[in-house]
């Protein structure tokens, strides 16, 4: 008895070559490297929806290789494959990159929500509903991310969202052990606001919603920027511990001293590398500090390291002094900060594939195979708001922004279903 | 309260203290290099010893002093004035003065050789011949004067010559000081962090890498030996030899001399394979498309027999992809073993801190984290793999690669 293969439709903004579509629909159509072999999904993606075909379109040829994935003018055919019902086991939907309107906040108006709610139309029409996959943030807006979410409990289908930082390789490969006492997190990321902060939020929350009483929500947001991030750095708004040991996780500080090759960069140095830093200081309602750094020139990856009470580091610098260390560190009643980099093979010139799209795919896959999420949507409905509520701050001239609307609470996976095998 | 920096460097006097029952002051290193030029090989490991590094998560500096350096030639870009001015040691004109900080007598605890890189001449196997073991011999000649030896590092193989090479081995072991060398590729973080299983029975092994020979077929080779040497009963050296080239490589596959399944799954693990995956940023399995013939125009595989029956094969397929991955089948474990030894980018390359942080814990402890036969064995094995190859190709027997050690009941490959 063979289970027959699920058909999947993909709604995307745009194809073009290394666009998330790309990265995303190709590795459906002509597999990928996974755990030691060139893994096939056992599933057709058998519609395409594009929402703007221009210069570097890869999706016509796309289409003309697979003749059996349909390239589509609706996302209504997509979904129903010309037909007047659902034809597909489940949607992916890919809203990032293409041309769309920037709002007077700074946020890229991708029209995930848009999509989201022509997709639900069919389900509606035809009265069954599929899981749903939708990369990156849930939308630009909080209240419509809210309403993607809710309407997915509502109709009763497996919704899944979010970033590839959370899934991807670690260096090292560690778990936050669940129902850790997190005093603390940080993350030195890169990238621009509206983009890469969302990928530096959803670094942060898949570790911290490990911790000890689960996720709850978020009190408020402060985002600094320029002179006010120096300055807040300065004041110890957040530690300088976390954010020395997220930088030693990274590979790619760039140095500040002529003929040295990896130096430690002190805080000139780092005013001299990074023009425009940013950062999104915020209070979990259970009172737990998380900052969101990003700092373009200095690093091009992202660190994360936490205070966590009670955390030993596995191997310390000398193997016949480990034991003294950790007995001395017991004794102290400190904790080293617990630190990875959640490591992205970047096309940039590092790396031809983007790799970290792999265990993306895969989770997806396991959701279209089961019926179930591998990790809960509130995480990525938290992070949307984060977002949101730091391109508020940002454009509130960097005040304190209260947030009671993201009292979000959710129970972490067991297991943090990152790639590590 | 301490930070872990501070409490670190407390430890490490303290081992300091325990170990030579002085009053804790750090050692004193001399550098001996062929250039020491940015980007050089003694720049990134020599500057780890001056500006710390980057380990587990805090940025570490050794309890170590360079106190002299030697570098053989100066050319355009030379940094050896500037950094002993700036970090306060002397640069010597010869290795002798330089491990006797001008003195009479050995001044030094440590000595970390590192000859790659640099305007030295090449042999008709195309080795570069880099002075390793004349450097080698001048620091143990002062050793011997001085009635005491200290720790050594030596960077990549010993030497182009296994003779050499083996010379040196035995002079560290005739003089009682521990020795360590080779290549950062055993060192490096694995994606996944795969260790095999102390005494696993490995069927067969293979090594996908890119790069020119006699620098990175020796770092491939390393990558392969750290993993075979699990071995059960471990290491027991190596029959023979053969180094093929071109379409013969292929023909080699087809009639199963290596093993194209291994090759998918070692591809599997790459994150930079050329052909569509650069034009495209796709992934495609390059073995089975038939691709890998129409990207790489001269293919090399480099055959191992070891003693004990076990084969492999490193395969160098420029072209095909810009990373190291390693792939192995194991009796009694259906799926194929596999992972990417992760090359971390310039100029960072903090590969080489996972590197520098065992030359470090020798110098400290006296005990090398890895054994220098290893090294050896490698060394041996790229020169008769080279000599095979000025040789028609041939498959030689390599009776003198008896080299048997016992692995490290633990890889010491960076994963905290």
């Amino acid at each position: 008895m063979s289970t027959p293969r699920p058909k999947l439709a993909a709604v995307v903004t745009t194809y073009f070559k290394y666009s998330h579509a790309q990265h995303i629909v190709d590795r459906f159509l002509y597999g990928y490297g996974w755990r030691g072999t060139h893994h096939r999904p056992p599933m057709d993606l058998v519609s395409l929806y594009v929402d703007q075909v221009g210069e570097g379109d890869l999706s016509r040829s796309r289409g003309e290789q697979f003749p059996s994935m349909r390239i589509c003018p609706t996302i209504a055919e997509a979904l129903t494959l010309g037909g007047s019902k659902l034809a597909v086991d489940g949607v992916v939907v890919v809203g990032e990159h293409g041309k769309y309107p920037r709002n007077e906040k700074g946020q890229t108006e991708y029209p995930r929500w848009e999509f989201f709610q022509q997709i639900i139309k069919v389900f509606k029409d035809s009265q069954r509903s599929v899981p749903m996959f939708n990369d990156k943030h849930l939308s630009w807006n909080w209240d419509w991310a809210k309403q993607m979410v809710d309407t997915s409990r509502e109709m009763g289908f497996a919704y899944m969202a979010g970033s590839s930082l959370a899934v991807t390789w670690r260096i090292p490969s560690v778990e936050m052990p669940l129902g850790s006492r997190v005093r603390e997190a940080l993350c030195v990321g890169y990238g621009g606001v509206d983009s890469y902060d969302f990928h530096g939020l959803e670094t942060i929350q898949c570790m911290v919603e490990r911790r000890r009483g689960a996720e709850t929500g978020v009190k408020w947001l402060q985002a600094y920027r320029g002179e006010k991030f120096w300055d807040a750095l300065r004041e110890g708004r957040w530690s300088r511990r976390l954010m020395e040991a997220a930088l030693c996780r990274s590979h790619t500080l760039v140095p500040t001293r002529q003929s040295f090759s990896d130096v430690l960069p002190t805080d000139d140095d780092m005013r001299q590398l990074v023009k425009d830093p940013i950062a999104y200081h915020y209070e979990h309602k259970d009172g737990l500090l998380c900052t969101m750094i990003l700092m373009n020139g200095m690093v091009r990856d992202f660190n994360f390291a936490a205070d966590v009470e009670h955390h030993r580091s596995s191997s310390v610098v000398y193997a016949p002094l480990v034991k003294d260390f950790n007995f001395a560190a017991d004794i102290d009643g400190r904790s080293e900060p617990f630190s990875t980099q959640m490591y992205l093979p970047m096309p940039d010139g590092r790396t031809t594939l983007a790799s970290f799209f792999s265990p993306l795919v895969n989770n997806m896959e396991k959701m279209f195979l089961t019926g179930k999420p591998t990790y809960p949507v509130e995480r990525t409905l938290l992070t949307t708001g984060l977002v949101a509520a730091g391109m508020e701050s940002l454009y509130r001239q960097q005040t304190r922004f209260e947030t009671p609307h993201l009292a979000v609470s959710y129970q972490p996976t067991r297991e943090s279903t990152f790639e590590r095998s | 309260m301490l930070t872990r920096r501070e409490f670190l460097q407390t430890t490490a006097a303290a081992s300091g203290l325990l170990l030579s029952g002085a009053d804790a002051p750090p050692q004193r290193l001399a550098i001996i290099a062929t250039v020491y030029k940015y980007l050089s090989h003694a720049q990134h490991i020599g500057d780890r010893f001056l500006v710390g590094y980057p380990y587990a998560g805090a940025w570490h500096k050794p309890a170590i002093k360079v106190v002299s350096l030697y570098v053989d030639q100066k050319p355009e870009g030379d940094l050896s004035g500037e950094r002993a001015q700036e970090f306060g040691f002397q640069v010597y004109s010869t290795i002798a003065e330089a491990l006797c900080c001008g003195g009479k007598d050995l001044a030094v605890d440590a000595v970390l050789i590192v000859a790659e890189h640099g305007d030295y001449p090449r042999n008709e196997k195309g080795q570069i011949l880099y002075p390793r073991y004349e450097f080698f011999q001048q620091s143990t000649e002062v050793f011997t004067r001085s009635g005491r030896a200290v720790p050594v590092y030596n960077d990549k193989h010993l030497s182009y010559s296994f003779t050499k090479a083996q010379t040196m081995v035995e002079t560290s072991r005739r003089l009682r000081f521990p020795m360590l060398g080779g290549s950062s590729l055993p060192v490096t973080f694995r994606l996944p962090e795969l260790e095999l299983p102390l005494g696993c029975e490995i069927q067969e092994a293979l090594m996908v890498g890119e790069g020119e020979s006699d620098a990175m077929d020796f770092h491939a080779l390393e990558g392969l030996q750290c993993m075979v040497e699990r071995r059960k009963l471990g290491e027991s050296g190596v029959r023979a030899v053969q180094m093929i080239e071109g379409d013969a490589v292929w023909k080699a596959g087809e009639d199963g001399r290596w093993s194209r399944d291994l090759l998918i799954s070692a591809l599997s693990r790459s994150d930079t394979p050329l052909g569509t995956g650069e034009t495209e940023s796709r992934p495609e399995d390059l073995v089975t498309s038939g691709q890998l013939p129409k990207l790489v125009a001269n293919p090399a595989a480099y055959f191992i027999d070891y003693r004990d029956g076990l084969r492999a094969t490193l395969l160098m397929l420029n072209g095909a992809l810009k990373d190291f991955n390693f792939a192995a089948r194991l009796k009694g474990t259906p799926e194929i073993q596999a992972t990417q030894f992760l090359l971390t980018p310039e100029p960072n390359v903090t590969y080489s801190a996972c590197l520098v942080h065992g030359i470090e814990q020798m110098f400290q402890t006296r005990v090398a984290p890895y054994p220098i036969d290893r090294t050896l064995l490698v060394s041996g094995i790229l020169e008769s793999c080279l000599t095979s190859k000025v040789q028609n190709h041939q498959r030689l027997e390599t009776p003198h690669l008896k080299v048997a050690y016992q692995p490290p009941t633990q890889s010491t490959f960076c994963r905290s």
